[in-house]
């Protein structure tokens, strides 16, 4: 050993990078944000939301979710392999109790090329919603959505391998009210 | 002086290199193994020295590693036979407004208890079971994470429905949840 760092003085240096390389760039790949900026929104808001499972609790809860139950085990199926699912809301009395620089402090990690922003909607009237996903590869490895509305402001930050699609159509299993457009069935004579 | 004597031995020898051939014959070379002093131990470096300590290393890592994974598991597992202990609560599945009250500050108060450091080894046999009701705090849980599900849900359908832009069926079938 003594030999290998006479005859490669640098090696230790090597050593050192590869251990501490991989471990910067999984940090930089995470797409966890920090949404401890906004606490300071509690104070103002009249109802805040602040859920946040990590891996752990996903798998203590993924557990009891009954197989047999189709909805269930589609939950479960989607939680799978999540490594944590963060949501912060708050509902305001007035109008304007957050700032743009409360929105730009979790905008700004989530700048490319480790996010790419798939929906941007800008409203006066509703307010805007923006929508990023981080890519490894083709594999959604995160998604973030920021709903920046008038008097509430939502961020939802899921880190690990999403089904979008799934995930959307979660509205209206268990218990979760549906809020999307009517199904636009062909209507049959007799219902005509 | 007879050179074939010096070359290869052949001829008459000379007395005189004779002489010189008897002294200096004790100093001939001799094929017979290094003897060494008996009061001097040879230094012997062992070889395998570098090699045990990486393996040591690696495996005071890997132990490392095998308690610190033990922690990770042992400790919601303590939380939740802590919780499944109280006498109040029913094994079957509670609602979720019974659940939610004061459940922190249960886990806590049963963690720090001295009594509840013994439940370590109970909690393995506990655990071997094949089914176990599901805990207050893995309940809460379920509940938690489909809360936090439905508001990703229900914001990622926003956002795709404002994309989209508004259809007449959209706004007239919109209600408030909650």
């Amino acid at each position: 050993m003594k030999s290998l760092f006479h005859t490669f003085p640098r090696t230790p240096l090597l050593v050192a990078l590869l251990v501490v390389l991989p471990a910067i760039t999984a940090r930089a790949q995470d797409p966890r944000i920090q949404l401890t900026h906004l606490d300071h929104l509690a104070t103002r808001a009249s109802e805040t939301v602040d859920l946040n499972f990590d891996e752990r609790l996903i798998l203590a809860a993924a557990k009891i979710f009954n197989d047999k139950d189709e909805d269930e085990a589609q939950i479960k199926k989607l939680i799978t392999g999540l490594k944590g699912v963060y949501v912060k809301s708050f509902e305001f009395e007035n109008d304007n109790e957050y700032s743009s620089a409360d929105v730009d402090s979790i905008r700004s990690q989530l700048r490319e090329p480790s996010w790419t922003r798939l929906v941007n909607v800008k409203s006066k009237k509703d307010g805007n919603v923006e929508v990023y996903i981080s890519l490894t590869g083709s594999q959604v490895n995160g998604l973030t959505v920021i709903s920046a509305e008038a008097r509430e402001l939502t961020i939802v930050n899921i880190v690990g391998p999403v089904d979008l699609e799934k995930l959307a159509k979660l509205e209206g299993k268990l218990g979760i009210p549906e809020l999307g457009v009517e199904s636009t069935k062909p209507k049959t004579k007799n219902e005509q | 002086m007879n050179e074939e004597y010096l070359w290869d031995k052949s001829g008459e020898p000379d007395p005189e290199i004779q002489h010189l051939e008897d002294i200096l014959g004790g100093l001939r070379y001799q094929p017979k193994p290094l003897e060494l002093p008996t009061d001097i131990q040879p230094h012997r470096r062992n070889r395998y020295l570098p090699l045990l300590a990486i393996a040591a290393t690696l495996l005071i890592a890997l132990l490392a590693g095998v308690v610190w994974l033990r922690l990770q598991t042992h400790a919601p597992a303590q939380k939740l036979e802590a919780v499944n202990e109280q006498p109040s609560v029913p094994s079957s599945s509670p609602s979720p407004e019974a659940v939610v009250p004061n459940k922190p500050e249960k886990v806590v108060q049963q963690s720090i208890q001295p009594r509840h450091r013994e439940l370590v080894a109970s909690n393995v046999r506990h655990r071997t079971q094949p089914a176990a009701a599901p805990s207050k705090e893995a309940l809460l849980a379920k509940e938690q994470l489909m809360s936090a599900l439905r508001i990703a849900s229900e914001k990622l359908n926003l956002a795709q429905r404002k994309a989209q832009g508004p259809t007449p069926n959209q706004i007239r079938n919109q209600h408030k949840i909650g």
